[in-house]
């Protein structure tokens, strides 16, 4: 399996150190959805840092009389099971889920790339040794791994983080691992060595700057991919603790009233899309960019 | 025709789900008093397989003996049967015995058994099969713990002759027929509990209209109609074998998909339905509403006066009074819950209720709380004393509250801050959740407690139910400490006199109620929804399972 | 293997909770000190850590993986019964995620913007609906709306559908972005021109030569993708109420039934080395360059 990943990334690596053919082929996303992007990201943004200038309504004043109220023009998204305003929670939510989605991606992240450049740098015992250790991770179910830590550490947004976090990172970890065996054995690294470089410098000047691109892209899928694991912690009733609006936990929470109030499940649902969709289309850009500067 | 035990419609289509709920609450009652039972339907047909899914957690044996849980008691029922049953009055009724007699000091009981009856194996049932039944269940290496807390005062049993067997008790025991009505206490065959606990898990051995036939881990239990069946209890209108070959009993866990099935007619009955889908169900002919809630104590949120805030009296009552939870019940449950005042439920005929002490008022709140001392506030509007915040840990079992009542517990959660309470809900796994009472981390907590009789009580209320078993579980969660609600308790449970038992009980209930040391909610939710298909079906007032002695399917 | 069975027989220890309030009952039990203590010695769970790991090492050497705490039934027996379904819906849906991320990828790659905007914007979405709420919605149509299949697997074909469509679709939308990739790597390939130079339609182009590049990342991910399916098997299975292992697994670890725990994770690792196995053979007949050089 690993060979087999090394010699696919390989061939990945030198197409991908082919920017002009690359370049040319590869059709621009168009600049409006860049630009939509960037707003949402923007609002996003604007959203965790002030809640309160986006909001409507407190997000967390229930009155049981207006619960299941559908989209209209005092409640935009409509109302949860306790009159709750869903468009004000979504916003309040925004902090939370993207600390969730984008903590847990960094956690695997940073465990991926710690085991990845041990692997792809550490000789041919280390990256034996941390093939097979990722490959046991691997093989432990990621749902099976973030319960054992939840049921340890007990449920909350804290725990469901670093267990969405640690479920995920045996995934980069192996990709990071690719990336790095292709670029070390890639041409212009190989002239670094020929050149007399040391280790670190190379790993620093021409590996790091290679291998980030494309992992940051990767990580832009991986944050709204995190958010959707900790939604399904929350359905299965260890994620977020109420009344905190998470969209994952709204999300879990709508699914039960989902023939009687859809807008419950589909707005949440949408940023959880939203944002996966748009970190992408920017991380995208930003990659283009970058690959055009170097 | 017999008086209904359980409120059975089937309202007519009603367009839209929401605004239907509202009018839903009168349109129940109403039909309720009308014995609503669907026998009017027709003869009853012979044959067909019944399709049951199950929401209630499969059960790790199907001995009720072994453990004692309610999905152990839901499927047992089909199969297995108890000495006594109860009427829809609350009155004990024959079964397995047709007849008992207390000696005059009321520490001998002794049952006479009907006769001529067989478990399913060809096992006659006699008075050695009760003796064996009750060692079985007394014995530790059955793990029994719902039975054999139920027959704590039974010291042995005797046999009389073949039909007649005598219970010697250790104490007067008012709440022995209760106990022995429950299916934890079911009689079986001995020559099925001979076979050791791993077969008789599989497939107990019982005297019921069912015998399980085969029981596919996770998926089902198939169980066949006993040809043979002569034991119907006193109040059934089938006295003969059951008219359905056979049950199908499903476990599906999801509430969508149970509702899914039943409305594709993969399957004929459901139970634990959403509220909102019983709600929408109600608008639809094709289904019918079996509501049955179960005995023993009502939904409530007990307030732990074991320790600070809640040793101090005003502070319970403060949260209570700042605590809405109406409007609540009334928009979350569709209108299908009916607001308790009680310690106990509806279903049980010495239940006490006062509504009054129950009353909402914010500024009485606040005013006692400032006299209690919590007058400082924080930054978020939490009441402090002396640099202590006013804070309520609230673990939640997801696995023991549906959706909707982890709902109203956010909005608990929301009108207790009001009066500056800070409401902590931690939704937990069942292990999890035990655990947190059992290291006394919690202020407040719902926990459910089925059983048949006012004696439920005792158990959740007696001082000496605060002693943790060696798993660190204890029944009086409010930690309810008062020397004179265990006297009125430990008399009452012994007492042979009816009217002296129910005032006793009241004065209990009256202490308890009074004392501020719970939030009643409302009944133990369980309810069924049966396709249109489905007649005759009704729920045992015992404990609230399905019973299909009396169920055919049509068309 | 030995590596998983002892990382998973220190993990459960870490979970708080009696293994012998596990084995009575569950927690809330009202078992007596007694009973605890015959459990106990029953189980060896009175000796050393050490001793109890040593004997579960030796028991899985001889095939045994004990008994279920809470089902008292050995745990080979019970798994025995429950791979096969897990293992039959995650292949097929691992197949069907196969096909639908090939043709989304085949259809909008080199299409044009708009073409591969719209493409990119259904795989992002596909990769993002949570299983649960994915199974809900379909259900709500095939189900409830146009009652063509039915929400309970009972082991008919019609029943395995919808479990089948909820795991492929998230699958298919990670799947088909890896592909996307890799086919536009392709179609930049100097045979491709090539191949058009020779005159060949664009079809018989993505059909005869760019499909096997567009395929290989996908097989050489499906180890991954099996794994995740066993996770979303945890959820579907709770959903359409099929028996199996993710269920079995969920029951287990809310009952610290160890003995399942374990057996359910050796079982998953022992179908991951298969798995990765197959892949390889599977990539050297699909990449031609693989089967040249003779295996490290």
């Amino acid at each position: 399996m690993s060979e087999l990943e090394l010699r696919q990334t390989t061939i990945d690596a030198e197409v991908a150190h082919a920017p002009a053919l690359r370049r040319g082929r590869r059709p621009r996303l168009p600049r409006a959805g860049t630009f939509v992007a960037g707003a949402f990201v923007v609002f996003l943004l604007v959203a965790t840092a002030f809640p309160g200038l986006l909001e409507t309504h407190d997000p967390n004043q229930i009155a049981p009389s207006e619960a299941f109220e559908s989209p209209s023009l005092a409640h935009w998204f409509g109302t949860d099971e306790s009159g709750r305003d869903i468009y004000s929670r979504v916003v309040e939510g925004t902090g939370t889920s993207l600390l969730i989605g984008v903590t847990a991606t960094f956690i695997g992240l940073a465990l991926g790339l710690v085991l990845g450049v041990l692997a792809g740098f550490g000789g041919r015992v280390v990256d034996y040794g941390v093939n097979r250790l990722v490959e046991v991770l691997f093989a432990f179910p990621g749902l099976l791994l973030a319960l054992l830590v939840i049921v340890v550490y007990g449920p909350g947004p804290v725990t469901a983080t670093i267990a969405v976090g640690l479920s995920t990172a045996p995934g980069y970890a192996r990709i990071i691992r690719g990336q790095f065996v292709a670029i070390r054995s890639s041409h212009y690294v190989e002239a670094a060595r020929v050149l007399g470089h040391s280790r670190p410098r190379i790993i620093a000047r021409h590996v790091l700057p290679n291998a980030l691109i494309p992992i940051f892209v990767l990580a832009t899928l991986g944050v709204g991919q995190a958010i959707v694991w900790a939604a399904a912690l929350s359905y299965l009733g260890l994620g977020a603790q109420p009344p905190a609006p998470e969209w994952g936990a709204m999300l879990a929470a709508g699914r039960t009233y989902l023939s009687v109030a859809w807008w419950m499940t589909v707005f949440p649902g949408l940023m959880i899309v939203g944002t996966t969709i748009s970190t992408t289309v920017l991380g995208r850009a930003l990659a283009r960019r970058g690959k055009g500067d170097a | 025709m017999r008086a209904a035990p359980v409120t059975t419609t089937t309202t007519k289509r009603r367009a839209g789900v929401i605004a239907g709920a509202v009018a839903l609450v009168s349109a129940i009652t109403l039909a309720g008093c009308q014995a609503a039972e669907p026998e009017a339907s027709g003869d009853p047909v012979e044959g067909g397989t019944l399709v049951y899914a199950s929401g209630d957690a499969e059960p790790t044996c199907l001995d009720p003996h072994v453990g004692g849980n309610y999905p152990q008691a839901l499927i047992s029922a089909q199969f297995l049967e108890s000495l006594v049953s109860r009427d829809a009055t609350g009155e004990i009724i024959p079964w397995l015995a047709e007849s008992w007699e207390p000696s005059d000091d009321r520490l001998a009981w002794e049952f006479t058994l009907r006769e001529g009856i067989e478990f399913t194996d060809g096992t006659p049932l006699d008075a050695e099969a009760v003796k064996v039944n009750v060692e079985h269940l007394k014995d530790p290496a059955t793990q029994s713990s719902t039975g054999y807390l139920a027959l704590g005062k039974v010291e042995a049993v005797e046999v009389v002759s073949d039909t007649v067997a005598r219970f010697v008790l250790s104490a007067p025991d008012s709440a022995l027929l209760e106990s022995l009505a429950q299916p934890w206490t079911a009689i079986q065959s001995p020559a099925g509990i001979a076979r050791g606990m791993d077969a008789n898990c599989q497939a107990p051995i019982g005297t019921g209209p069912f015998i399980v036939d085969e029981w596919v881990k996770q998926d089902h239990v198939t169980l066949v109609r006993n040809d043979d069946y002569a034991s119907a209890p006193a109040d059934a209108a089938n006295t003969g074998p059951a008219y359905l070959e056979g049950i199908e009993w499903r476990f599906v866990p999801d509430s969508s998909t149970r509702y899914a099935a039943l409305q594709g007619g993969q399957v004929d009955v459901i139970d634990n339905p959403q509220p909102d889908t019983i709600a929408a169900a109600q608008g639809d002919d094709a289904f019918t509403w079996l509501d049955a809630p179960r005995p023993g104590a009502s939904n409530r949120i007990e307030l732990n006066s074991g320790q600070a805030p809640f040793d101090d009296e005003r502070v319970r009552e403060a949260f209570i009074r700042a605590v809405e939870v109406n409007d609540g019940i009334e928009s979350l449950f569709f209108g299908t819950a009916q607001r308790s005042y009680s310690p106990l439920s509806s279903r049980e005929p010495l239940a006490y209720s006062d509504a009054s002490l129950f009353e909402t008022d914010l500024e009485a709140a606040n005013a006692l709380l400032d006299e209690a001392g919590w007058t400082a506030r924080d930054s978020d509007g939490t009441r402090m004393k002396d640099g202590a915040r006013l804070t309520l840990r609230f673990p939640v079992s997801t696995n023991q509250s549906i959706p909707a009542e982890q709902s109203l517990f956010e909005q608990v959660q929301a009108t207790a801050k009001q009066a500056g309470f800070d409401v902590v809900i931690s939704l937990l796994d069942l292990s999890s959740w035990y655990g947190a009472l059992a290291v006394n981390e919690y202020e407040i907590v719902s926990a459910p407690y089925t059983k048949v009789g006012p004696d439920v009580l005792r158990i959740l209320y007696h001082s000496d139910s605060i002693i943790p078993a060696p798993s660190g579980y204890f029944a009086n969660l409010s930690q309810l400490d008062d020397p004179e609600v265990d006297a009125l308790l430990t008399e009452a449970a012994s007492t042979s006199d009816p009217a002296e038992r129910a005032a006793l009980y009241e004065q209990a209930q009256q202490l308890i109620l009074g004392g501020y040391y719970l939030l009643p909610l409302y009944d133990q939710q369980n309810s069924f929804l049966l396709s249109a298909d489905v007649k005759g079906a009704r729920a045992m007032p015992t404990v609230s399972t399905p019973s299909f002695l009396d169920a055919w399917l049509i068309g | 293997m030995w590596a998983v069975a002892t990382l998973t027989f220190f993990a459960i220890r870490l979970i708080p909770g009696d293994p012998a309030q596990a084995i009575l009952g569950g927690p809330g039990s009202q078992a007596s000190q007694e009973a605890l203590d015959q459990v106990r010695r029953d189980y060896g769970l009175d000796q050393p850590l050490i001793v109890q790991y040593v004997a579960m090492l030796g028991r899985l050497l001889t095939g045994d993986l004990g008994d279920s705490y809470a089902l008292k039934v050995p745990v080979a027996e019970l798994l025995g019964a429950q791979i096969g379904g897990t293992l039959l819906l995650a292949v097929l849906s691992l197949a069907l995620s196969w096909v639908l991320a090939l043709a989304l990828s085949l259809v909008s790659t080199g299409r044009g913007r708009v073409a591969t905007a719209v493409g990119e914007g259904v795989e992002l979405t596909a990769a993002a609906l949570p299983q649960f709420w994915l199974a809900a919605v379909l259900i709500a149509i095939f189900s409830t709306g146009l009652g063509w299949l039915p929400p309970v697997a009972t082991g008919t074909p019609s029943g395995l559908v919808l479990p089948v469509v909820t795991l492929a679709i998230p699958l298919a939308g990670f799947l088909a972005q890896v592909m996307r990739e890799s086919l536009l790597d392709a179609m930049s390939q100097p045979f491709v021109i090539s191949a058009r130079a020779r005159g060949e339609s664009a079809l018989g182009i993505r059909l005869r030569h760019t499909i096997r590049h567009a395929a290989l990342p996908g097989i050489s991910l499906s180890g991954w993708a099996l794994g995740w399916l066993l996770s979303g098997a945890v959820v579907v299975e709770t959903i359409f109420a099929i028996p199996g292992l993710g269920r079995t697994l969920l029951q287990a670890v809310t009952l610290r039934d160890i003995p399942v725990v374990t057996g359910v994770v050796l079982l998953i690792a022992l179908v991951y080395v298969v798995m990765t196995v197959l892949t390889d053979l599977a990539a050297r007949i699909a990449d031609p360059r693989l089967r040249q050089e003779a295996p490290r």
